[in-house]
């Protein structure tokens, strides 16, 4: 299987796995091939890997299937990884037409300020809202930007983590 | 350490959490001193409350809820027949009325006196004392000039250079650094003019300015017999608005005769207040001069980085300073072999450092020789936005720096912490940097280091395709997704796969077990 990925660094890889016997893997990466071993040590994230006889402790957690973080001799990645198909659906959905939004808490905290009101258009990346947590203030901000549609928090409010905060409408079209 | 039947603390509560809490007790435990933990709702499962020989509740989630509440701590004391109040840093540990209430209720505070604290707890009275104590303090800053000729007579009387700071202050508007006489005027005219327009007030301090400044701090241990002793110094200087990251004992720019004048400046500091108890002067060093900056008047979160060198328990010595014992067995304790601290704060260093909240869904500590861990987490802990955000405090001791720096590299490749984001990533590369290894850093390094990536300057120990085997893993592991998602185990444990599925949903009219 073919996979298209992408680090925080902004270099691209493109990789072809194929599966051997057991945990056993061949990857081609540019014009190498490399044997690799690859086990699953305790479902918790805990990786080990075996590359040409390299030998790596990796430690892999997900945020979704697409973007994970790798931890390689204490080093952290953070990495965009998509096969085939999904690059592909990737590249129709960045032609298409601006979709509406929901802005999540980042973390649990409180919201110290506000900084948007129903009706307000947005560029992207516009902060939205202010949150504590640890005394420290953070800022919260939209991702492709719109209309606000609905504010679903007050100031001075408790929030959880990934609770909705704002919501958007697509912004109108020129 | 033993203690004589008769000593008078048998048990100690605990006022705090996290870290510190696990470190005080473990010392109590050395020395068979009974603990009293008290918790937040939040740490109803922490370490410090399972460790511990009694515990006891005391509500609510944020500090001021729980552990600032000094007279709910003081009357769970009481109740449970604690001889004695450790208050670990933070908190109510530089709370002089908490510390005169713990000593009015017949307990002992294991601290300094409240006359301490206040004394150092303020500036500027700290600096009258310090002065008068023969303590070196920045020079100049404390009188207003109102003219360039009163600015070039203060620089003079300070040394070059000078920085100039507008009396009203603020956003760097008025200040500039004077390298010599012949600017001054210059500079005096155009910063106050700068100051009179954006305050309405012309007026202007002229204070030393240092330049490449480190701060460096002296650990000071006083008893109840008029003894206090130093124990070196901590180098602190890479921190970032003032939160430390990395630490070290020794400093690599004091030399022992430097490192004996900054413990004597530090003892006299604490002999000014009647010092008792352990304490931490800090100082801002520059081009080989020192300068007072201020005491902390507690345990410091660092101090383990002087444990491990001078062969010494602090907490130990804290609880027998606090029973009334000398501490002459310290006499005369020399400095051995280096050690390096790493702070690992559940913390986001590609987001400014912002806190990384979540559940620590996976732990793998390092060990070995010259490591030490002191820490509170455990799997399945949460992290909480109620209290700061440090979680371990990772320790490695080397016969030399190197030696040190080596094991440190171990120990932040050994270790891995899933679930929140921490600053052991950014530790790892600071490590490696050239300014490090030469120990060549100030309290502005680690700021340059964050915001500007092309300057640098880094000479790997790990190799240079991480990236590479990084997305290597993260292509397989997609590839083992993917491939489990075909083959789910059924009910009764047979593996299937979704072509079986498919076909039994069509023979059993879509009933999938």
């Amino acid at each position: 299987m073919k996979y298209f990925l992408k680090t925080q660094s902004g270099r691209e890889f493109e990789l072809e796995i194929s599966a051997g016997n057991a945990d056993s893997y061949s990857i081609k990466i540019g014009d190498r091939t490399i044997q690799a071993d690859f086990t699953d040590v305790d479902r918790l994230g805990q990786h080990a890997a075996i590359f040409d006889g390299r030998s790596f402790a990796a430690s892999i957690e997900e945020s979704d299937e697409q973007h994970l973080l790798v931890n390689i001799a204490g080093e952290t990645f953070t990495i965009i990884a998509q096969d085939e198909r999904e690059k592909a659906a990737d590249a129709v959905a960045s032609q298409g037409p601006p979709r509406a939004e929901v802005v999540k808490a980042s973390m649990p905290g409180v919201i110290v300020s506000l900084a948007v009101a129903a009706g307000d258009v947005l560029e992207p990346g516009a902060p939205v809202a202010v949150l504590e947590a640890m005394k420290m203030q953070n800022e919260v901000a939209c991702l492709h930007g719109g209309v606000v549609e609905e504010v679903l928090i007050e100031a001075g409010q408790s929030v959880e983590a990934n609770q909705p905060l704002i919501k958007l409408a697509p912004a109108p079209q020129e | 350490m033993t203690l004589s039947p008769d000593f008078p603390i048998k048990k100690v509560l605990i006022a705090n959490r996290g870290e510190i809490a696990v470190r005080i007790l473990r010392s109590c435990r050395d020395l068979g001193i009974d603990t009293v933990a008290v918790y937040s709702d939040a740490d109803r499962n922490a370490l410090h409350v399972r460790f511990a020989n009694e515990a006891f509740p005391l509500g609510g989630n944020t500090p001021a809820e729980s552990y600032l509440r000094g007279d709910a701590i003081l009357a769970i004391a009481k109740q449970c027949g604690a001889d004695a109040i450790h208050p670990g840093f933070g908190f109510l540990s530089e709370n002089g009325a908490f510390a005169e209430a713990v000593e009015a209720a017949g307990l002992r505070f294991i601290g300094p006196s409240s006359h301490a604290m206040a004394v150092m707890g303020d500036k500027l009275a700290s600096r009258k004392a310090m002065v008068a104590a023969d303590v070196p303090v920045v020079p100049g800053g404390t009188d207003a000039v109102k003219d360039a000729a009163a600015a070039a007579e203060a620089a003079e009387e300070i040394g070059y250079p000078v920085m100039l700071k507008a009396s009203a202050g603020g956003g760097g508007k008025g200040i500039r650094v004077v390298e010599n006489p012949e600017e001054i005027e210059t500079a005096f005219t155009t910063a106050s003019g700068e100051a009179q327009n954006a305050f309405g007030d012309g007026r202007m301090y002229v204070e030393k300015y240092l330049v490449e400044p480190r701060h460096i701090e002296i650990q000071v241990l006083g008893d109840k017999h008029g003894n206090v002793l130093h124990f070196g110094e901590r180098e602190c200087s890479l921190q970032r608005r003032h939160q430390k990251l990395i630490e070290e004992a020794p400093s690599p720019v004091i030399d022992e005769a430097t490192r004996q004048r900054m413990g004597s400046a530090a003892v006299a500091a604490a002999k000014a207040v009647d010092y008792v108890s352990a304490g931490t002067v800090e100082f801002l060093w520059s081009k080989g001069e020192f300068y007072f900056l201020e005491m902390n008047t507690r345990i410091q979160v660092e101090h383990g980085i002087t444990e491990e060198v001078y062969g010494v328990d602090l907490i130990t010595q804290m609880i027998r300073v606090a029973g009334d014992e000398t501490i002459e067995d310290c006499v005369g304790l020399i400095p051995r072999g280096h050690a390096i601290e790493v702070r690992l704060n559940a913390e986001d260093p590609e987001n400014n450092f912002l806190p990384s909240l979540g559940t620590i869904r996976n732990l793998r500590w390092p060990g070995g020789p010259g490591v030490r861990i002191d820490s509170s987490v455990y799997r399945g802990m949460d992290v909480t936005p109620y209290y700061d955000s440090m979680l371990a405090k990772l320790i490695a001791y080397g016969r030399d720096r190197e030696q040190a720096r080596r094991r440190m590299l171990r120990i932040l490749q050994e270790l891995h912490v899933g679930g929140v984001k921490t600053s052991a990533g950014v530790a790892l590369q600071l490590l490696q940097t050239k300014g490090f290894r030469e120990g060549n850093y100030d309290t502005g390094f680690l700021e340059r280091y964050m915001e500007d990536q092309d300057a640098r300057e880094v000479a790997r120990d790990l190799p240079d395709d991480l990236e590479e085997i990084a997305v290597m893993v993260a292509a397989i592991y997609r590839q083992r997704a993917g491939a489990r998602r075909h083959i789910k185990p059924t009910a009764d444990g047979h593996a299937t796969n979704s072509w079986v599925a498919q076909a039994r949903r069509e023979q059993h009219g879509g009933q999938v077990r």
